[in-house]
């Protein structure tokens, strides 16, 4: 390419009327062709499946429970004997010590992974510290801290979540559990390969994809392991209607394998296509694997919590299919600016702006069972997270999509304001949903009560606070710099040099997360050592 | 089935939640019209045409952006476009790459050596005695006439070649004289060093 660069130019120069007409052509006919597609089969979903649901409904209400509201303050007991109660418990024996295996594994990613990152954050504002440890430097620890969150905390977490509720909605027990738990410790083994090997300094050189192919195989068939139980219980099931989570937890597991397998494999990628590729399993990584677990488990523990049912099904389904169709398509955003055919780059904006779409069903849904139970996000400490964190998801993906448009990227694009919009999302969204979803699910699975609600309020304002003065700062701080490196007239080092304070007040904030963090994993630990004994009162928060 | 027992906390719960039959609300309805026609707009008015080479075509200076001074340097571009080819040092590559330093085409006439830059040149040629039969590429759509006067003038005064400076109304002058040329110039015999 390089070397007829001259006679290329010449010849786009020469094509380029007629063509340039065909390439808009095609892709606005695309474009206009398959949203108009999916609008009429969202539409068609849903006339479709309403009877259906409606039967459904009784049969996941049990009878007389329809519109009660329940605050869990009150311990309200259901009679005896109810069948849905049967299920539940039946549900939950099943899957206790799989889903304990897992968030225990979450737990230690979550300490290794804050480590690592407050440890990358320090060295970009005092380079000299631990200088002489290879595996310390700015390059490896930052690769270990994200892939300690990538495919240590976050899938942890995500699919023991997933492994919980499941059966819970399928109103059927863990079929084959033994299969996840070899998968999950596999996947463990394979991870502290991975993470050894980056230390080391051996990687594949792709952001994501640092863990070497070889490594990469355990995970394949660990995961594959941790789905088969999950797919066992979905053909055993004995519902017919299918909850809304079940649709995003279901998909999040068969678009991982996908993604991960076509990314990997060694040989098959080159040049322009790989960076396409690259970003497309980026991307797709935190929207088809990450969001989707989380969506579902605010669909579940929201409604949950305060007792009436998620209000719009239209709803649901305009913002499932919505994700489930723009989202493959919106990973080229990464690469604006960059040697890519320039019909992929606007595909992939305008993809982006329309997520804003399956964004706002998401949120106005929640916001409308919501409505009117705000005090439940002051005692629940489950409400409290997932509340802080469907709010962030609504933030960070309208900040996304936005961050796609051409002149906000060219200034957003190469500095700090991308990292800040990552743990926006990976952080104030999933993460706090997880931990939300984790407080709901770690008294069912043990039988112990969380022993101090002053540790779970520390917790959330130390993660909350942390995460906003981190996102403050860099967002700040990566606008600036992106300004200064545009500016021809300024030198370069000027766009370094500025970002010395925000750098440091993201380390402060960061700093608060670990912390937290570390009260967590004290908690539980409390927790599991009997210091809530006895007590069957749910740790509720009082008035911080 | 498998051993259980209903536990306090999962006794206190409320029951798994299900789906309401709310419609949609119209802002809604609106908000996905609105956003879909903004889409389709962006699409009909963005630069889809961006040739994909571009990206590694563009040289330093061109990345920079104009000068303050308007003057364009010689030296920069001839380092990111000539000198893979003519090397550092102007002597080229013998057999391969024909030498800039005392060629006779860089030092002689200004719009044949313009004519060179702007159109390319294939087929046998002879520089200092020897000959050459490679492809020179075109840099006509891709520099414009000062950047094309800036690096001959700068050719023209390096590795003890000492031509005048070209001025840009020469290769402004050379690009219309050549300018239904479609391909580059064949050779020796298409366009002599010297007429
Ligand atoms: C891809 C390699 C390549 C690049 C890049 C290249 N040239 Fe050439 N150039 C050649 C070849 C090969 C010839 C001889 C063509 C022939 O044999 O017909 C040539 C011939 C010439 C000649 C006429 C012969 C001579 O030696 O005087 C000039 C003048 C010249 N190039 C200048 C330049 C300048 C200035 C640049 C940078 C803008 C440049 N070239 C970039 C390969 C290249
Ligand atoms: C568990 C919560 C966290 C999650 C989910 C998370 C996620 C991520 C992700 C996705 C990236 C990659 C960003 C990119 O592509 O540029 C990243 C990078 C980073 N994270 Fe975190 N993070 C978490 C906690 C922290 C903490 C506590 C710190 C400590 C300050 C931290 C500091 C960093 C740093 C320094 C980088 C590198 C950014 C760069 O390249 O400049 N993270 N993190």
């Amino acid at each position: 390419m390089a070397s007829g660069a001259g006679g290329a130019n010449v010849a786009a120069t020469c094509i380029q009327p007629e063509n340039a007409l065909s390439t808009v052509a095609i892709l606005l006919s695309a474009f206009v062709l398959s949203v108009t597609a999916l609008l009429v089969f969202i539409w068609s979903q849903r006339s479709s499946m309403f009877d259906k649901s409606a039967k459904a409904a009784e049969v996941i209400f049990a009878p007389g429970e329809i519109g009660t509201r329940e605050d869990p303050a009150a311990g309200t007991a259901l009679g005896l004997g109810n069948a849905e109660l049967v299920d539940r418990a039946r549900a939950d024996a099943s899957t206790a010590p799989l889903v304990f295996f897992f968030f225990c594994c979450a737990f230690a990613w979550l300490l290794v992974a804050s480590a690592a990152g407050l440890t990358a954050s320090i060295r970009l504002h005092e380079p000299d510290w631990l200088a002489h440890q290879p595996w310390l430097t700015f390059g490896r620890i930052r690769t270990i801290h994200l892939n300690a969150v990538a495919y240590g905390w976050a899938p942890m977490a995500g699919l023991g979540i997933a492994l919980f509720v499941i059966p819970r909605l399928l109103k059927t027990p863990l079929v084959g559990a033994p299969f996840a738990f070899l998968g999950a410790a596999l996947w463990n083994a394979a991870l502290i390969a991975g993470l050894g090997a980056i230390a080391v300094g051996l990687s594949d050189g792709l952001e994501w994809l640092e863990i070497p192919w070889q490594i990469d195989i355990l995970f394949v068939i660990g995961g594959a392991l941790v789905g088969v139980p999950l797919v066992l219980t979905l053909v055993h099931r004995r519902v017919e209607h299918l909850y809304v989570s079940v649709w995003y937890m279901g998909c999040a597991l068969f678009w991982f394998p996908v993604l991960f397998l076509v990314a990997n494999v060694p040989g098959l990628h080159r040049g322009v296509q790989q960076a396409a590729m690259n970003w497309w399993f980026g991307h797709n990584v935190l929207g088809l694997f990450y969001t989707p677990l989380a969506l579902a488990s605010v669909y579940y523990f929201l409604p949950k919590i305060i007792g009436r049912p998620v209000q719009s099904y239209n709803l649901s389904l305009l913002g499932f299919w919505g994700l489930a169709f723009f989202y493959g398509q919106v990973g080229g955003h990464h690469l604006i600016g960059g040697p890519v055919p320039g019909w992929l780059i606007s595909l992939s904006i305008v993809q982006s702006m329309m997520m804003i779409i399956p964004v706002l069903a998401f949120t106005v849904n929640q916001h409308q069972t919501l409505k009117g139970h705000l005090d439940a996000l002051r005692t629940s400490p489950t409400l409290r997270f997932i509340g802080f964190g469907g709010l962030m998801y609504t933030a960070s993906s309208i900040q996304g999509s936005f961050e796609a448009l051409r002149i906000v990227n060219a200034v957003a694009h190469f500095t700090h304001f991308t990292v800040a919009h990552a743990h926006l999302g990976l952080y104030g969204f999933v993460t706090m949903v997880f931990f939300g979803a984790i407080y709901f699910i770690v008294p069912r699975v043990s039988g112990r009560e969380w022993p101090s609600p002053g540790l779970i309020a520390a917790h959330f304002w130390f993660a909350a606070i942390g995460i906003t003065i981190y996102f403050v700062s860099l967002t700040i701080g990566g606008w600036l710099q992106g300004e200064a490196m545009l500016d021809g007239s300024r030198p370069f080092m000027d766009s370094v040099t500025l970002t010395a304070p925000y750098l440091k007040w993201r380390s402060v904030g960061g700093a608060l997360m670990a912390v937290g963090h570390v009260i967590f994993v004290v908690h539980f630990v409390m927790l599991l050592v009997g210091r809530s004994a006895g007590r069957v009162q749910p740790a509720l928060l009082r008035n911080f | 089935m498998s051993e259980f027992h209903i536990s306090p906390q999962e006794e206190r719960e409320n029951p798994d939640p299900y789906e309401g039959t709310g419609p949609v609300p119209w802002p809604m309805l609106a908000l996905v019209a609105l956003v879909f026609g903004f889409c389709i707009v962006y699409i009909t008015r963005s630069d889809i045409e961006t040739p994909s080479d571009w990206g590694d075509g563009r040289d330093s200076s061109e990345l920079s952006g104009a000068k303050e001074s308007g003057k364009v340097d010689g030296a920069a571009l001839f380092a990111s476009l000539c000198v893979a080819c003519h090397q550092a040092n102007g002597q080229g590559l013998p057999g391969v790459f024909p030498p800039l330093a005392g060629s006779e085409w860089v030092l002689g006439k200004d719009s044949t050596a313009a004519a060179i830059l702007l159109h390319g040149m294939t087929g046998e040629l002879i520089v200092k005695g020897a000959t050459y039969n490679g492809v020179m590429p075109a840099f006509g759509s891709q520099l414009g006439d000062e950047q094309i006067a800036a690096l001959l003038s700068y050719v023209r005064s390096q590795w003890g070649n000492s031509s005048s400076a070209v001025s840009v109304e020469t290769v402004a002058r050379a690009r219309e004289a050549h300018k239904d040329r479609t391909a580059p110039f064949a050779g020796e015999k298409e366009l002599p060093a010297r007429d």
